[in-house]
């Protein structure tokens, strides 16, 4: 049964609520965690900085709640795009950029989230909750990027705190539904203080408001999450597999052919 | 300690039932051939990073604060189908948990509504906070078992940071006593021995 995790808390600037969220996530149950780092192509041009190593900041990581283990913190860059230039520094072999656990974009027209969904290599793609969405799911995109791997984010702090963006999430995270049937969905917090963070099995209650059917939404919670982790890991290690095959020697081949070293001693 | 938590239980009960957790069917019991009335029993912990909180959780203000809940969400209809038998049934001010019951039917209207709880009010007093769903069971019975085991683990886990001996003492105590009793009078529903909070 995979653990629990929410892959989206905010990293400020400080280190002690960072500290005080983390120990609120591993009280309520969560294994994982990901520190998220926004970048937002609209400001001044950002440079992407090395993520800061998790060991380094917390030097001992709270226990979860009901293991015995303690809890796994991540690192991952969220990219704000709204113009087709700013995908550029994914197809760049950046070395930064790699060195994040997991890369999510969230895409502002309907151009940049085909982009997203077919090309681009990330792990999540965000789903905007506080404004009504400028452009419609069209099934062709969002079922390839199901074929990808690549999982559906939605963010519920809004949605605890203001009513209007209540509804807007609702209403987004429905016609989403409507597309892809629910597979393929994360549901992740956006808290900043620990009193916005909810437990999982509450986490798996709004997916059910979202029209999530009941196992759908506690996978929404356990197992995606678990999955996007592993897509962002073999996205970090592999560029490619060699398929090496064990073939059979002849006997005699053996003898004739001395190695190469050897040859050229005796010849010389 | 005992006496102090029968207390605390009648209180919150209401001084009619009597207190023992037996489950008797709930419902109106009018004829022999009624089936009974099926109730979903929530049990969930109150948590907040102001201490004072603790003294503000009472039944009334989590009623409120729950129905209010409910309200904004799933409005009038929600509201209406939820308060059908709608109590707070336990209530643990030192350790933050609470037992609501709903009835069957709309147990999934409860459940989707708690995370958007955000604050307790009493006395004019405001304290932000959230609720942590723990369990969610059919009988009380069902829901006491599970407090007893998450309580124990708690325990637990306060045994890893105590500093001083006593305290150390006191809790292992405590951790071999926990049992659920089969005893009317008494609940087998164990509490911290030491009032104090350590997070």
């Amino acid at each position: 049964m995979a653990g629990f995790a929410d892959l989206n808390l905010p990293q400020g600037p400080d280190k002690k609520s960072l500290q005080s969220l983390l120990e609120a996530a591993a009280h309520l149950g969560y294994s994982a965690v990901a520190l998220n780092h926004v970048i937002d192509f609209k400001e001044k041009k950002q440079e992407i900085v090395k993520p800061v190593s998790p060991s380094e900041l917390f030097p001992s990581l709270p226990i979860v709640q009901g293991t015995s283990k303690r809890i796994k913190v991540l690192t991952r860059l969220t990219l704000v795009v709204s113009d087709p230039s700013h995908c550029n520094l994914l197809r760049s072999t950046s070395a930064n950029v790699r060195l994040y656990d997991i890369i999510a974009v969230f895409p502002k027209t309907e151009k940049l989230f085909h982009i997203a969904c077919t090309t681009l290599d990330v792990d999540l793609v965000c789903i905007n909750v506080t404004e009504k969405l400028p452009f419609y799911f069209r099934r062709p995109p969002v079922n390839m990027a199901i074929d990808r791997g690549i999982y559906f984010e939605l963010l519920y702090t809004p949605a605890i705190k203001d009513s209007t963006m209540r509804r807007y999430t609702i209403s987004n995270a429905i016609s989403l539904m409507q597309i892809c049937k629910g597979k393929n969905i994360v549901i992740s917090s956006a808290a900043e203080r620990p009193l916005e963070l909810r437990g999982p099995y509450d986490v798996a209650n709004l997916g059910l408001l979202f029209g999530l059917s009941e196992s759908e939404a506690k996978a929404a919670v356990s197992t995606n999450c678990r999955a996007t982790m592993l897509h962002g890991e073999t996205r970090k290690s592999a560029c490619g597999v060699v398929y090496t095959v064990k073939k059979p020697r002849k006997v005699e081949e053996e003898e004739t052919t001395l190695p190469a070293c050897k040859k050229a001693k005796t010849q010389a | 300690m005992r006496t102090l938590r029968s207390r605390l239980m009648k209180e919150v009960c209401g001084g009619a039932s009597p207190i023992g957790w037996a489950q008797r069917p709930s419902g109106s019991g009018a004829t022999a051939a009624m089936v009974r009335f099926k109730n979903r029993y929530v049990l969930c912990e109150v948590v907040s990073e102001d201490p004072r909180c603790r003294q503000c959780i009472e039944d009334r203000a989590v009623g409120l604060a729950v129905r209010d809940a409910i309200g904004r969400v799933h409005g009038d209809y929600g509201l209406a189908c939820c308060s059908i038998s709608f109590t707070v049934k336990y209530l643990n001010a030192y350790t933050g948990t609470v037992l609501l019951r709903c009835r069957k039917d709309s147990y999934r209207l409860l459940c989707s509504a708690l995370p958007f709880v955000r604050q307790l009010e009493s006395r004019n007093l405001r304290y932000p906070c959230f609720l942590n769903t723990l369990h969610v069971g059919g009988t009380i019975r069902t829901c006491q078992k599970f407090l007893i085991q998450y309580n124990r683990r708690q325990l637990l886990m306060l045994l890893q940071n105590c500093t001083n001996e006593e305290e150390r003492q006191c809790i292992q105590k405590s951790l071999l006593s926990c049992s659920l009793t089969e005893e009317q009078s008494q609940s087998g529903d164990e509490e911290d021995d030491d009032g104090t909070e350590t997070d």
